[in-house]
Parts: C-alpha cells; sequence; structure tokens
C-alpha cells in the first residue's frame, strides 16, 4: 500500500503542477515557437537568437507602446504535435500578444488553426501555410522561393556558357518550392534543366545523382538543400571527375569552406545581405544590417548571421506595426503587418499588402564564391 | 463464445484492493474532468495524451496480452491518418467513411506483413515490423501526389454528426474520452474472453499453447491486426483532431513514446495503457518551467518510475499475479 | 491396489502391442535443435494401455513424446487409431485427442487456476460437457477446488502437478502423454497422482508415461519400452523385471 499511496501522490502531483497559469505581467509578450531540438535545431537555434537580441535591443530603447517586450521560447522538438501543445500552451497559460515563430514549416502550418480562432498574428521564418482560411493571420520573413534559383540562373545567363543544368533537391517544402522554380523558370534565362533528382538529408553518396546529371549534359548542378550533403556533392563532383559547376543554396556560412578546398572556383553559393555585408556598398542595406550586425557580433562573434538576421528582423517588423497602430491587439497589429512598405530589414526591404504575406518583394540575395579564404561576391 | 466466466472471483478480493483497482481509472477521470474545465492549453495536452491512449490500448494488445513486440505500429497510425487525411481533404469525403476506409487499409496492411512474419518467432517479426514502420514512413514523404510530402496536408475536417461538428475544446475531449473508454471497454472485455486467455496462453508458453490445441500464429495474427486496427484509429482521430498531417507525425517519436507509455503504465494490464499515456503526456509539461533542464527531469522521472513502479503504474494497484 | 493389479495383468495377458493400437509410430526420428535425438523408434501403444518409457537422462524421452506431439521437426509416420497425424502439426494431434503434459508441466504460472483448467478444453464448445468435466477434474483433485481463484504460479509443486494433468483431462483426452510426472515431487504426493493415473486407466484411458524413477512407473505399467541414446533397446512386461538389476542388464545388453 505504500507503492500504491506513493503512486498516488505523485500522479496527483504531476495533474496539479502540470498546467498552473503563468503570472500576468504587464510585458508584450512574443512567443516564439522554435525546434530547439530536432532537424531545424541549427537554424531555430539561430533564429531564437535572432529574436532575442532584437527584443534586448527594443527594450534599451524604452521597449513598445511603454511596454517591456517578454519573449516566451517553447522548444516544439521540430515536430509538428509538439508544436500545437506549445502553440496552445503559449496562447492560454502565457497569453502571448503576438508569435514570431521559427523555420519548422509543418509546426506553423498545424498550429495555424489555432492562431485563427485565437486572433494571434505569426512572423514566421518557415514558408505560409497552405490553407487559403489561414493565410490572412501568417506573415513571413522569407523571401519567395524563386529568388535564390533565379540568382543562380542569372549568374549562369550572364556569366557563363551553361545553357544545361541539373536540379537536386531533398524533400523539404522550401526546396521542393524551390525545384518547381526551376523547372518553370529556367527557360526564361534560356537555361534548360536536363536532369531533376532527389536526396535525402542523410544521403552519405550522391554520385548515381550527379554521374546520371553529367550524362544528361548537365554543365552546372543547382543543389536546393541544406546540411553536409552539400560537401557529400563536392567530393563526387571530384571523384567522377565531372567538370561541372555547383551552385548551392543558402546555407550556414561555416559549411562552405571544406566545400570551397574540394571544389575551389568551381563552387557558387548564395548568400544573404548580412553574410557578406563587408562586401556591401554603403546604403540603408548596410545601415539596417549594422543595427543588427554589431550587438550580433559583440554577443556571438563569428557565428553566422543569416538566420538570425531574419529573427531580428520579424521583431522589428511586428514593432513597427504595433506602433503604426497604436495598438497592442492581436487583430490591429495583424492589419499593421499588411501595410508595412518600403520596411528596410537585415535581409532585404519588405513590402507587404493585404494579398502579400511573404514582404521580400526585391531579390536580396547574392552569389558568392571563397577565393583565397575570402567570401568574394561575383553576382 | 466464451464458455463460462472465469470464476476468479473478485469478490473474494479484501475490498481495500478493489478500490484500489478502481484508482488509474479515478485518475483518469479526475485528469480529464480538470482539462475539461480548465480548458486550453490542458485540454491539448490530455487531447493528444487520450489519442495516445487509443494507440497503446492496441499496442498492449500485441505486446502485453500476447507477449508479441512491434515496432511498427507507427505504419498502422500513418495509413489510418493519412487515409483520413486524403480522403476528406482532397477528395472530399466527410470524416467517418474516410476513418472507416483508413482503418481497414490498415489492417490490410497489417496482414500482409503479420502473415508471413508471425510464423517466424522473436527478433524476426520484431525487425519485420521495424521495417513497415520505416517504409511507411518513406512513402508518406515521397509519395509527393497523394501525401504532399513534408509540406504536410491541412484543412482536415474534423470530426462531425450531421451538421454539428466537434470543434470546441471541451466537444473534443468529450468525443475522445468516449473513445478512449469504448477502447479500454473492449481491451477489458477481451482480455476475459476466449481469444483472451488464448492470448495470455500464447504469451505464457507458445508449445503448451500448441499443446492445447491453441493455433498460435493465428491467435498472434489476430491480436496484431486488432493492434493495427487500434493504431488506425488513433491515426485518424489524431489528424481530424488537430487539422493537419506531415509524416513526422508518425515517425519513429511516436515509437518511442509509446513504448514508454506502455511500460509506464503497465504492460499488460487493462488501465495501463490510459495511464502511462496521461503521464507520459503530463510530465514533460510539467517540467516546461525547467527549459534546458525539461529533458533532464523527465528522463529523470522516468527512471523514478521504472525504479518503484517496474510492472508499470496501473500494476501497482492490481493483486500480484493478476496484474 | 488390488484391482489395479488385476487389471494390469488381463491387459498385458496378451502379447505386447498385439491389442488394436490407438497409437503405432514407425521410424520416428526427431532433432532437437541440430541434434538428432531420436533414431528410428517404432513403438506402438494398444487401446487402454498404460506404456512406461524408461530411459536415463537424455535418452530421448522427452523427444519422444514431443516428436509424436508434433512439436519439433521429425520424421517417420505415427498412425493414431489407423490414421497417420501430420508432421509438425501439433494442433491437429492435440484435436485428435492426444494430449501432452510437458516437461516442466507448461502451466501459464499468472493466470489463476479456473482460467488454466479453462484454457484445457480450450478446443470444446459444448458448455455442459465442460461443466461435466470440470466436475470431474475437481473430484479427482479437491484440492483445486480450494484453489481456483489462485494463480497457478504460487501453488506447490504437487499442486501444480495436479493442475497440469486437470488441465490435460478438460481436453477430454483419447492417448495422454504424461513427462515426468514425478519430477521434484514429495514421495506422498507422487503417490497420489500415480493412484490417480492408475484409476483414469482402469476406466481405459490410454497413458504413455516417461519415467526416470523405474520403480513408480514398474507398478502401474502393462508395458515398458528401455530407450537409449535415441534407441528403443528392449521392450518388456513389467512383471519380468524384479529387480533394479534386471533393468541395468537390459541397457548394457
Amino acid at each position: 500500500m505504500k507503492q500504491t499511496f506513493w503512486a498516488t501522490s505523485l500522479v496527483a502531483s504531476v495533474a496539479m503542477a502540470g498546467i498552473s497559469p503563468a503570472i500576468a505581467q504587464e510585458t508584450y509578450k512574443i512567443g516564439v515557437s522554435a525546434g530547439l531540438t530536432g532537424y531545424a535545431a541549427t537554424v531555430d537555434r539561430a533564429w531564437r537568437d535572432g529574436v532575442e537580441l532584437a527584443a534586448a535591443a527594443v527594450n534599451a530603447k524604452g521597449g513598445v507602446m511603454g511596454r517591456k517586450i517578454q519573449v516566451i521560447v517553447e522548444d516544439n522538438r521540430s515536430e509538428p504535435q509538439e508544436a500545437v501543445t506549445v502553440y496552445r500552451k503559449m496562447l492560454s497559460s502565457d497569453k502571448v500578444d503576438v508569435f514570431v515563430s521559427g523555420c519548422v514549416s509543418a509546426g506553423n502550418f498545424a498550429a495555424a488553426g489555432l492562431l485563427l480562432r485565437a486572433k494571434v498574428p505569426m512572423m514566421l521564418c518557415s514558408i505560409l501555410p497552405q490553407q487559403a482560411e489561414h493565410l490572412p493571420w501568417a506573415f513571413t520573413t522569407l523571401p519567395p522561393a524563386g529568388f535564390e534559383v533565379e540568382k543562380r540562373l542569372e549568374y549562369l545567363k550572364e556569366k557563363t556558357q551553361i545553357r544545361k543544368i541539373a536540379v537536386l533537391h531533398d524533400p523539404t517544402p522550401y526546396a521542393n518550392l524551390q525545384k518547381g522554380v526551376a523547372e518553370r523558370n529556367a527557360a526564361k534565362f534560356g537555361i534548360e534543366v536536363v536532369s531533376v533528382d532527389q536526396y535525402k538529408q542523410d544521403d552519405a553518396d550522391l554520385s548515381v545523382q550527379i554521374s546520371k546529371a553529367r550524362a544528361a549534359g548537365a554543365g552546372a548542378i543547382l543543389k536546393i538543400g541544406l546540411g553536409g550533403t552539400t560537401l557529400t556533392a563536392a567530393k563526387n563532383i571530384k571523384q567522377l571527375g565531372a567538370d561541372m559547376l555547383l551552385l548551392t543554396s543558402l546555407e550556414d556560412l561555416a559549411v562552405f569552406g571544406p566545400v570551397s578546398e574540394v571544389l575551389g572556383d568551381k563552387f557558387f553559393f548564395v548568400a544573404s545581405p548580412s553574410q557578406v555585408y563587408e562586401a556591401l556598398p554603403e546604403g540603408g542595406l548596410k545601415t539596417g544590417i549594422k543595427a543588427f550586425l554589431d550587438p550580433w557580433r559583440e554577443k556571438f562573434k563569428d557565428r553566422d548571421p543569416n538566420w538570425a538576421s531574419r529573427g531580428w528582423d520579424g521583431v522589428m517588423l511586428t514593432v513597427a506595426a504595433i506602433e503604426k497602430a497604436k495598438s497592442l491587439e492581436g487583430e490591429k497589429v495583424r492589419d499593421a503587418y499588411e501595410t508595412l512598405s518600403g520596411f528596410q530589414g537585415t535581409t532585404g526591404v519588405y513590402n507587404f499588402r493585404p494579398d502579400l504575406h511573404q514582404g521580400i518583394t526585391e531579390n536580396p540575395f547574392v552569389l558568392a564564391t571563397i577565393a583565397a579564404g575570402k567570401v568574394k561576391v561575383v553576382q | 463464445m466464451t464458455i463460462s466466466p472465469s470464476i476468479t472471483s473478485p469478490e473474494r478480493r479484501p475490498i481495500a484492493l478493489r478500490l484500489a483497482g478502481l484508482l488509474p481509472w479515478l485518475f483518469a477521470v479526475v485528469v480529464v474532468g480538470y482539462a475539461m474545465v480548465v480548458g486550453g492549453y490542458a485540454a491539448t495536452v490530455v487531447s493528444f495524451a487520450l489519442i495516445y491512449a487509443v494507440f497503446v490500448t492496441g499496442l498492449n494488445l500485441f505486446m502485453g496480452f500476447a507477449a508479441q513486440v512491434s515496432f511498427g505500429q507507427n505504419a498502422f497510425a500513418a495509413i489510418g491518418g493519412y487515409g483520413s487525411a486524403v480522403l476528406t481533404a482532397t477528395y472530399g469525403w466527410s470524416p467517418l467513411p474516410a476513418m472507416v476506409i483508413g482503418i481497414a487499409a490498415a489492417v490490410m496492411a497489417a496482414a500482409i506483413v503479420g502473415f508471413p512474419t508471425l510464423r517466424l518467432k522473436g527478433h524476426y517479426l520484431a525487425m519485420g515490423t521495424l521495417a513497415i514502420g520505416l517504409i511507411t514512413y518513406e512513402i508518406t514523404v515521397e509519395w509527393q501526389s497523394l501525401t504532399q510530402g513534408y509540406l504536410g496536408i491541412s484543412g482536415i475536417p474534423p470530426f462531425g454528426i450531421g451538421a454539428y461538428e466537434v470543434t470546441s475544446d471541451r466537444g473534443q475531449l468529450v468525443m475522445l474520452s468516449l473513445v478512449v473508454a469504448a477502447c479500454a471497454f473492449a481491451a477489458a472485455r477481451i482480455r476475459r474472453s476466449r481469444f483472451g486467455r488464448a492470448l495470455s496462453a500464447v504469451a505464457g508458453s507458445e508449445e503448451a499453447a500448441t499443446a492445447l490445441g491453441i493455433d498460435v500464429s493465428r491467435y498472434k495474427l489476430m491480436a496484431f491486426l486488432l493492434s493495427a486496427g487500434f493504431a488506425a484509429l488513433a491515426g485518424s482521430l489524431f489528424v481530424h483532431v488537430v487539422g493537419y498531417v506531415s509524416p513526422e507525425v508518425f515517425g519513429l517519436h511516436m515509437v518511442i513514446v509509446t513504448f514508454t507509455m506502455l511500460y509506464v503504465g503497465g504492460i499488460g494490464t487493462v488501465a495501463g495503457p490510459l495511464v502511462g499515456a496521461l503521464i507520459v503526456s503530463l510530465l514533460p509539461e510539467t517540467f516546461r518551467a525547467f527549459k534546458d533542464y525539461q529533458d533532464l527531469a523527465y528522463g529523470a522521472a522516468l527512471i523514478l518510475l521504472l525504479i518503484y513502479a517496474p510492472r508499470g503504474l496501473a500494476s501497482l494497484f492490481a493483486p500480484r499475479g493478476r496484474s | 491396489m488390488s484391482s489395479a493389479v488385476a487389471a494390469r495383468t488381463e491387459a498385458s495377458a496378451a502379447a505386447p502391442g498385439s491389442a488394436r493400437p490407438i497409437l503405432a509410430a514407425t521410424g520416428l526420428s526427431a532433432r532437437y535443435g541440430h541434434v538428432e535425438a531420436l533414431h528410428g523408434v517404432d513403438i506402438r501403444i494398444g487401446e487402454g494401455e498404460l506404456v512406461a518409457v524408461l530411459g536415463p537422462n537424455g535418452a530421448g524421452k522427452s523427444t519422444l513424446l514431443r516428436a509424436i506431439m508434433g512439436l519439433s521437426a521429425n520424421s517417420g509416420e505415427v498412425a493414431f487409431r489407423g490414421e497417420l497425424l501430420p508432421r509438425s502439426d501439433a494442433v491437429a494431434v492435440a484435436t485428435r485427442g492426444i494430449v501432452l503434459v510437458p516437461e516442466g508441466r507448461g502451466l501459464f504460472p499468472p493466470m489463476s487456476v479456473a482460467d488454466n483448467l479453462e484454457l484445457g478444453a480450450y478446443r470444446l464448445r459444448d458448455k455442459a460437457e465442460f461443466n461435466r468435466r470440470r466436475e470431474r477434474v475437481l473430484t479427482l483433485f479437491p484440492r483445486l477446488k480450494e484453489r481456483l481463484g489462485q494463480a497457478a504460479g504460487s501453488m506447490s509443486g504437487g499442486e501444480q502437478q495436479m493442475l497440469a494433468l486437470g488441465r490435460a483431462l478438460m481436453a477430454g483426452p483419447k492417448l495422454l502423454l504424461l513427462d515426468e510426472p514425478s519430477l521434484g515431487l514429495a514421495p506422498r504426493v507422487t503417490g497420489e497422482i500415480l493412484e490417480t493415473l492408475g484409476l483414469l486407466n482402469r476406466e481405459g484411458l490410454a497413458i504413455v508415461l516417461v519415467e526416470q524413477k523405474a520403480p513408480l512407473a514398474l507398478e502401474l505399467a502393462n508395458r515398458v519400452y528401455l530407450l537409449s541414446l535415441g534407441r528403443i533397446v528392449a521392450e518388456l512386461n513389467p512383471r519380468d523385471i524384479t529387480s533394479h538389476d534386471d533393468l541395468a542388464q537390459h541397457y548394457f545388453a
């Protein structure tokens, strides 16, 4: 019976302690559902750090509408059902005012219905939900999928003789969207896509796909997707002795050093403005990035700023929307998001419209390579 | 078809023990009731726990009652879930028939895998089930024209009766509680039935069961099909409650969580799956305030549970030998 | 015991195995794992006979019973009442009325005595017949009646053996295969159980009794097979064996 008692009391205390409401404070609460563990960890940890850095900067200047910003971060383990739980927790227990959530798109999709009902908007790292009724409450800092692809096609057209390319992509939604753009738009640049192949993020060998691309006559490979596979692809290209360029997606700069050692001047990558800050011309963009990059470097040294810079933008866009709406209310902030235009962020200029919740409308990306250990912009 | 009810007389057990046997159910009622009153976040956590309880009840039929091992039940949840999702969101069916088709498809898949593998013993079956779990996951990722891959399927309608749709937290909790109660009742009936006793015999000793004329592989297959049916039901419930599905929902994560629930709750008991599902869902939420130490606290709590209740929480309330 | 002796004398008056056989195995070989543990054994069990199979540890006694039951990979033929039994299909063998009480009894320890008994009659669907058998078993073993709700594993060895036998009887056997029922039991309990076996046999039940303790078996058996290293080395009338030395002689012959 002693064990019985023990178990009962444990169970009871779990039930009671589990779900006690947080004490309300006079702060403006930003909720972050981020995959701090799981596949999105690298990206979403950076996103979170960007959000927290921005909140600290805003608070140092007295907050927004007289309120300090409080950031509440919950780990969704990169899984949709966990995301639903943490969104729910932040909505009902923490009474979050707005979400500036990370890159686990499935998690943001799964929770989109909740936000609609709670009338709380979200500014995302990931792509927008697919469901039409969910769209009004979701906004994203993500540049359109085509931009990364088009920058690469543009370079091939203008600076090379290559007119046949291969596309290599992973199965994530964002990569799939980009693949679609490549297939549809290549012709506009006078380029033909001669082979399209998918790989998995944990593949240890891509030589089959690369051989196929070479056999189809491709002079360059557009690789779409993140992770260690970029280095794998580079090594395979070298092993096969294939005379091809490798043009990869936006990624943490740390990944590119080893790749460049393998392929040298045959390797190019898409970079966001914050990653090539030093090479940028003076102007609005550089000033915008500087506001973020100074505190970022002070705190995180030479850690890649790309994902964090968009997290920073997410908070700054929210602050701008609040100030424009002169209200902290979810519905008013949502309306204000839709009217933000010409907003200079770290990733480019945001122009939201009621019918356009993906604010970046001009391609902010550059194409870069690594020459003599330094990042060099080529397009 | 039972010849006679078990003569094992519960009325001869001391009254204190009989009341103790009710404690797990009382606990479940209190937790669900609390979630019903408080709503919000608590309702979400408990709703998911109840869906898991359906899944684990099925897992328990196969692993607890029949003492077999399956690492691939998530495959059947995926088939049930995607069956529901595709038929409702893409083809505009209503949820109930979509669910029925999803469950039927999962049971059929289970028959295809189970028929050859269940004749084998031990690890062959375990490996076979692990394979089907992984293969199904790959299919949900790769068959993009049907499943939309990692993008997932949104806009899955909630359950409803006629024009009335169950969308409120409390409505969903009531619906899920009814489903879980029905599942637990079914499990209790199965356990006391001729079929259930045959499963216990198979669990005790396959050879002794065979010598008594019990067709061991047939009963293992039946238990496997039943558990696949429960898994598919859980998968379908999940997609209709959340309104969205993507491959990660039914990944390896689900296998780990549900195994934990089964062992924490008490494998082979009737109340165990429900208790385990509730505890394992609530524990991490309890420790959420610990932030980075959440997993550590949760892990420590699990270890404590395994030390003090090695046969599961539900078995603490059952007299020894009759768990 | 006098009537038992009389019955035995009567049955064994006929030449060994000449009674109409209920079971006849010819050239029965079986493997136990990778080892062939039985080499071309021929045995016959007459209707209503109690046949003892004796032999030292590892002689293949248990393997013989398992092979008849279809529980091991085997070759050779087993006919039951003139009909060939399917090979390696224990369920089919059990359905025909051959019931094995295996080595170690094969009970389901966490289940109650009542549930264990019920599983014995698993293939029976006739409720009246079920109740009749149950009544009979509880009359034969009154101690089981007191322990119906108790877990089988919590009982003494003797009680467990009674339960194993009772469970076998619930199946309504036509031929009962018993693997060392005396193992690990006190002599008094063994005597009780063997007495019951004698009673069942007198009622006409054919029994194959595997034993290491020869004297016990010899007292009951109509006929004896001696098994050594997987082969039948002798077939004897128990009356011809007067001392332990006689048995030993046969082994070394």
